[in-house]
């Protein structure tokens, strides 16, 4: 663990950008249609129960990262294999990240750059950063924040102004039954990106009021979940549902079809800054986390030298994890949601959290008697 | 500790930086602005492209010192099955790399658009990123496509300019035309309660030397590119014209009216009265009564008395009452005949169908597949006009009336 | 394994110059001899005869005469005050012309005849030639191995003037000096508080620099006094010629273009740094005086937007910005849109560009490049040129630059335009440090801007926060109050609170249990007559009528 601290602030920060990474550029929810900010707020309600289960596990080790306390819960060998699975999975998640913001920038903007070498030169500034720690992170995090913040004001702003919002084209809301709604809120949704808040069981321990951290983590979820909401009924408001669910991006459709006093056209730039932004919070917490916790699993003493390693381990996996966008996109709609988030963010977190409470109980008795 | 770091990652950077070359860097004299695309079909049924390229320095003018004698735009034409054919066909005839992202305009031609239709068209518009979703479409009515990109004009320098302007001018002041982008046109297309409708352009006079710079010489240009009318789609093939008062008929049923004149007869004296519209608003509403979709406009529109070719005293409130009601006569006439005839091409230019899906989203289901055909030329539209004078400039009586007094 | 050697011989070396201070710690000072011929002779040999030191000798009482010597550096001393106060008075003060023993003679000049500030005694060289180097007259009587040390310090130094940097419209015209003690008293009159504390130390081994540490006791963080102290004493070198040694010597980072001391040569800002808990470094030789802990906004803010109205003064502030912003992204941005994004720029806007850059036969990056090295040559060129040239430099530069290039199509007019702007836009900010900070990152943002456009820049913009996010300066995270956040400091930063807001001093600088600046209530009260009544009101009071 590193010597630091974070604040209360730092951290609502952090998740905030972290939720917003890549799940602002996406059609999240898209099969919804005109309910997908509706499915967006349910899937947010399923998002507090998972930060419950990861808050029940930090109350029980609350100054541990989840690769020292799974040792604690499982044992030393099983607790091993189960956060050397974790960084696995963390480091898969930077590298999925990855992938989708360099094919991104690659389809709308640079499309005869090398994906390698896009990849390469973000990770290179990830792991600049990673290796400064925690809490540059943190303070990177708060002016990003508050820049990610102005963008998004400036361009709602932009979009009144030319007139885009038609809010006929959210009716009608209730097309698709309730059942079937609180169905997809309750899954893909879910994991994509509320779920992956997990990582952050590896970020808490830092926490300088751990008192707060309820209100922190609900809030920021909560608050990364209702932006994200009105961005998709933004989206659907200005392109319409057809539009919205055919495009790559749309954001990056809507903001290019923003036309205001005839100067203001093709913003597209936003859309990097924007997709920059978050991108750059995401893959830094997800390989700051795959670092601290190799150093922890393999007990390196010094984490930062692993951060280059690390970040080459995450830039070869974004390259041969898919031979095309498409396939990418098909990966993280299919199989990653049913066989690498559920395990990790629902059934082993839960079983965890089991474990912990059992052999609490006991040391309690134990400690009464 | 962190210097002996920084060192090699700042070469590493540097390095990348150096080797890489620039993969997408174009200068900007490699390029070729691209500001117009027409697109029209020959006899053997393929697609003819012609691009108008903006050359800048005859556009910029004074600056360089050519400028005005040299035409500001320069043609290039190929043949080819689809629309990435043609680019590259084309490129082959530049130097340049053509450079997409500023052809504000594209103009089909009436015969393609007829024939063949605009579905097959889009799709390379739309996927490519270069490529603008607020370009303006047109329809060349009664000419070629390429006989609207190649002329020359005088204020605006490139003519895609001036279409637009033009289109959004009339748009503005007459409500005659409707300047539409390729998203809605798109948009328009994939929705089944709405058809798209597209300005129509055309070029009027000599025909033949329109693309010379003499065509810019005269004070009294010959040929000029002028708006003509709204085509009308259906299944994405333009199958009427919409012109005067059936145009803008159709735009106050859209609520796009945002200036337009009114002439009003008055005691047998033809258009003696001229009325401006300010302000105005539609509101369209969709209902089912016994099963059956019912639609009802409501109009509500403020404007000022411009002209005034009959001895009528306005001061008199009564008069302005009159007044009103008959204009709200004529509109709602405008509207009705606009209606009977959309009616008629069994094309729903209007989106009553997107409104019913809306408002009634389980009735749309059954509603959906006959709506075109079936439903929407039976449809009953109820429509209601409210107009208001709220001023009459700056005289309350026309001189007219004093003139008949002394003649008296 | 190369850096594992390195270490270690670095740490040898460290105890090896540990061994050496050591040594000369523990060496026996070299005592003043009884003799005064023996004394003169030592001085001239120390000195290598240099004939600025001044002997001159006097006998003082009768039956024998003692020989008394005075001993001091011409030019060093305030002359008035050797030759009336001292040679004059021992010369004729009566108790010198009886009879008297060598040690009471020593006794009464001290007590009864010099009429100066300070006197002391002192017994080794090392001190001796301290004093007598850094401007006091050294006193011999002959016999004794004690010599009297007046302190006579003066001489010719530049007077107060007006500062050349940091100027202002309102506001003190006194700036610094190159003398510590005239510096200090600028301070003493500004704020007139026992508890301004100043402690003293002599840094370098040849110079022996005086440099004097103020701060205000129970203003200032504890803990940031002895954090300076101790970096000072960690200095070892043989000069210190400018505050900038000492800068470069205490800093907590070393690889950065941005600035993490603040210097200034404006009494009146010194003094309101230390009012929020900073300390200033004072080094004698230089009217620059340092001030940390710095933070990055700190470099966009004149002592004028306190003296000014608060929405003049934000204004100014949000302006220096936007201005810092052009400075660093100006050229970037025009290589970026024109050779990656040409679609964001307006098509009349692109038509004019292109034309301009048609005939132009260098690439926008290089052309960019080119320009940007000239304006810093013109720059650096009429910086260091005698001013009688400098005319003939600005013609060159705008006829070479502005005229025959643009005109020979080698660069493009919006080239021209594009780096005049920055140009000033870089000569807006009110610190020069940062603005030199400004003009190198500029060069990494135009080449990034050419080899990947946005996004290049974009990567080089969050490395540039991060770098920023990752400074500190003693200790002080450099962004804050903006990261970590500050909400009660942001009242100081991009805007400026109105002066009746300003309750308490920030929280990361000052000493927290003192925070309070202003009582309650500080906002004006004008009487209440003059707006819109409705209750009954007394007549005459306020009231016009």
């Amino acid at each position: 663990m590193e010597k630091a601290k974070i604040s209360g602030y730092q951290l609502f920060v952090l998740i905030f950008l972290f939720e917003m990474g890549s799940a602002l550029l996406v059609p999240l929810a898209g099969e919804a249609k005109q309910a997908a900010w509706l499915v967006i707020l349910i899937a947010m309600i399923g998002g507090f129960l998972l930060f419950f289960i990861y808050y029940g596990l930090f109350q029980y080790y609350p100054d541990q990262l989840l690769t020292e306390f799974v040792k604690q819960i499982l044992g030393n060998f099983l607790g091993r294999i189960v956060a050397f699975l974790y960084i696995l999975y963390f480091i898969y998640l930077a590298a999925r990240v990855l992938r989708d913001f360099g094919d991104t920038l690659l389809t709308f903007a640079y499309p005869h750059v090398p994906l390698f070498f896009a990849n390469a030169v973000f990770i290179l500034v990830v792991v600049y950063t990673v290796r400064k720690g925690i809490e540059v992170l943190a303070r990177t995090g708060e002016l990003f924040f508050v820049l990610e913040n102005l963008l998004l004001m400036t361009f709602m702003l932009l979009i009144v102004a030319s007139g885009m919002i038609h809010l006929n084209n959210l009716k009608p809301i209730f097309e698709i039954s309730g059942t079937e709604l609180m169905k997809m809120g309750f899954t893909k949704s879910v994991f994509f990106p509320f779920g992956e808040v997990i990582v952050f069981l590896m970020i808490f321990p830092y926490l300088n009021e751990p008192q707060r951290l309820k209100k922190i983590g609900i809030g920021s979820l909560a608050t990364s979940g209702i932006f994200l909401a009105i961005i998709m009924a933004v989206n659907i408001a200005v392109l319409g549902v057809d539009l919205t669910t055919r495009s790559q991006y749309p954001l990056l459709t809507l903001i290019q079809s923003i036309e205001v006093a005839g100067i203001l056209e093709r913003l597209d730039v936003y859309f990097l800054f924007l997709l920059m932004i978050g991108g750059f919070i995401k893959i830094s917490v997800f390989t700051y986390v795959a670092v601290t916790g190799t150093a922890n699993v393999f007990n390196v003493k010094q984490p930062s030298r692993l951060a280059y390693p690390v970040g080459i381990v995450i830039l070869l996996i974004s390259i041969i994890m898919a031979s095309s966008y498409t396939e990418h996109i098909h990966e993280g709609l299919g199989a990653v949601p049913r066989y690498i988030h559920l395990p990790f963010q629902v059934i082993i977190p839960l079983l965890l959290l089991i474990i912990a409470f059992f052999k609490n109980r006991k040391k309690g008795r134990q400690a009464s008697k | 500790m962190n210097r002996k770091r920084l060192v090699p990652l700042l070469m590493m950077l540097i390095a990348t930086l150096f080797t890489t070359g620039c993969w997408d860097k174009t200068e900007l004299n490699e390029m070729a602005i691209v500001s117009a695309v027409g697109l029209d079909r020959n006899k053997e049924g393929k697609l003819v492209g012609t691009f108008q390229i903006i050359n800048p320095g005859n556009v910029a003018g004074a600056l360089q010192g050519g400028g005005g004698t040299n035409p500001p735009i320069s043609i290039y034409r190929a043949t080819g099955d689809n629309v990435l054919e043609l680019d590259s066909l084309a490129s082959t005839k530049i130097s340049r790399d053509m450079y997409f992202a500023h052809a504000n305009l594209v103009v089909i031609g009436e015969e393609l658009a007829k024939e063949e239709g605009l579905n097959d068209i889009f799709d390379a518009f739309e996927r490519s990123p270069e490529f603008r979703a607020t370009t303006r479409i047109v329809i060349a009515r009664g000419v070629k496509a390429r006989d609207i990109v190649e002329t020359l004009t005088a204020i605006d320098k490139v003519s895609a300019e001036k279409v637009i302007k033009t289109i959004e001018t009339t748009e503005k002041t007459q409500g005659k035309n409707i300047s539409i982008n390729l998203q809605e046109v798109i948009k328009n297309l994939l929705s089944t309660g709405k058809e798209p409708i597209i300005s129509g352009f055309t070029v009027k006079g000599n025909t033949g030397k329109e693309d010379s710079m003499e065509n810019t010489m005269s004070s009294d240009i010959e040929a000029n590119p002028n708006a003509v009318g709204i085509g009308v789609f259906k299944d994405g093939k333009l199958i009427d014209w919409l012109d005067g008062d059936k145009a803008i008929g159709s735009m106050w049923v859209l609520d796009r009216i945002e200036s337009t004149n009114l002439n009003l007869d008055w005691e047998g004296k033809k258009d003696a009265i001229t009325y401006q519209v300010i302000r105005q608003k539609t509101n369209v509403g969709a209902k089912l009564v016994n099963g059956k979709p019912k639609i009802s406009i409501k109009v509500r529109a403020e404007g000022d008395i411009r002209e005034v070719n009959v001895p009528l005293n306005l001061t008199d409130t009564h008069v302005l009452i009159d007044l009103e009601k008959k204009l709200a006569k004529d509109v709602k006439k405008e509207m009705e005949v606009a209606i009977v005839r959309a009616q008629k091409n069994k094309s729903d230019i209007f989106g009553f169908g997107e409104l019913m899906h809306e408002s009634h989203p389980k009735e749309w289901k059954k509603l959906e597949k006959n709506w075109d055909d079936d439903t929407f030329p039976k449809l009953e539209v109820d429509v209601q006009v409210e107009t208001f004078i709220r001023r009459t400039g700056l005289r309350n009586k026309p001189f007219l009336s004093n003139l008949k007094k002394k003649d008296q | 394994m190369a850096s594992f050697f390195k270490q270690k011989r670095q740490v040898k070396q460290r105890e090896k110059k540990k061994e050496d201070t050591g040594q000369s710690k523990s060496k026996t000072p070299d005592y003043i001899d009884s003799s005064i011929s023996a004394n003169l002779e030592k001085v001239k040999k120390k000195t290598g005869n240099s004939p600025d030191i001044i002997i001159r000798t006097l006998k003082i009482g009768q039956n024998p005469e003692i020989k008394t010597t005075i001993l001091y550096v011409q030019g060093l001393i305030d002359n008035p005050s050797v030759t009336d106060f001292l040679i004059e008075s021992i010369m004729k003060n009566p108790h010198l012309s009886e009879k008297i023993l060598p040690q009471e003679a020593l006794d009464v000049i001290s007590e009864e005849v010099v009429s100066l500030g300070g006197v002391e005694t002192v017994k080794d060289w090392e001190k001796l030639f301290l004093s007598l180097l850094s401007g006091d007259s050294i006193i011999f009587v002959d016999g004794i191995n004690i010599a009297l040390v007046a302190s006579t310090k003066g001489g010719e130094r530049r007077s107060i003037q007006e500062p050349s940097t940091h100027l202002t419209v309102r506001g003190s015209r006194e700036g610094f000096t190159e003398s510590n003690a005239t510096n200090i008293a600028m301070l003493r009159r500004i704020i007139n508080s026992p508890n301004l504390w100043i402690e003293s130390m002599k840094i370098g081994t040849v110079t022996k620099t005086d440099v004097s540490i103020m701060y205000i006791n129970g203003i200032v963080k504890e803990g940031i006094v002895e954090e300076v102290k101790k970096r000072l004493n960690r200095i070892n070198i043989d000069s210190i010629l400018e505050s900038g040694y000492i800068e470069q010597l205490i800093e907590d980072q070393v690889m950065t273009p941005f600035p993490t001391l603040n210097h200034t040569e404006r009494p009146d800002m010194v003094a309101g740094n230390l009012l929020e808990g900073r300390v200033a470094i004072f080094v004698n030789g230089t009217p620059f005086v340092l001030v940390a802990p710095a933070i990055f906004v700190q470099f966009f803010q004149s002592v004028e937007d306190y003296y000014n109205r608060f929405d003049i003064a934000s204004a100014t502030r949000f302006l220096r910005i936007i201005v810092f912003i052009i400075s660093i992204v100006g050229p970037a941005l025009y290589v970026a849109a024109t050779t990656f994004h040409q679609e964001m720029i307006p098509t009349k806007l692109l038509v004019i560009v292109a034309a301009q850059r048609e005939t132009v036969p260098l690439p926008a990056v290089v052309e960019a490049l080119l320009m940007e090295m000239t304006f810093e040559i013109l720059r650096e060129a009429s910086l260091r040129m005698p001013k009688a040239v400098g005319s003939t430099m600005s013609i060159v530069g705008a006829l070479v630059i502005g005229q025959a290039a643009v005109q020979a199509g080698i660069v493009s007019p919006a080239m021209v335009i594009i780096v005049s702007i920055t140009a000033i836009a870089s000569f807006a900010t009110p610190s020069y440090s940062i603005a030199i900070s400004a003009r190198i990152v500029r060069f990494g943002f135009i080449i990034c801007a050419g080899t990947l456009g946005f996004y290049g820049m974009i990567l080089a913009f969050i490395v540039l926060i991060v770098h920023l996010c990752s400074l500190r300066s003693l200790g002080v995270p450099y962004m804050t109050p903006l990261a970590p956040l500050n909400p009660e400091g942001l009242g100081d930063t991009f805007f400026r609170r109105p002066m009746w807001a300003f309750k308490e001093r920030p929280k990361f600088l000052a000493n927290e249990n003192n925070l309070i600046r202003e009582g309650d209530n500080q906002r004006p009260l004008p009487p209440e007559s003059r707006g819109m009544k409705t209750s009954d009101e007394k007549k005459g009071e306020g009231n016009e009528s």
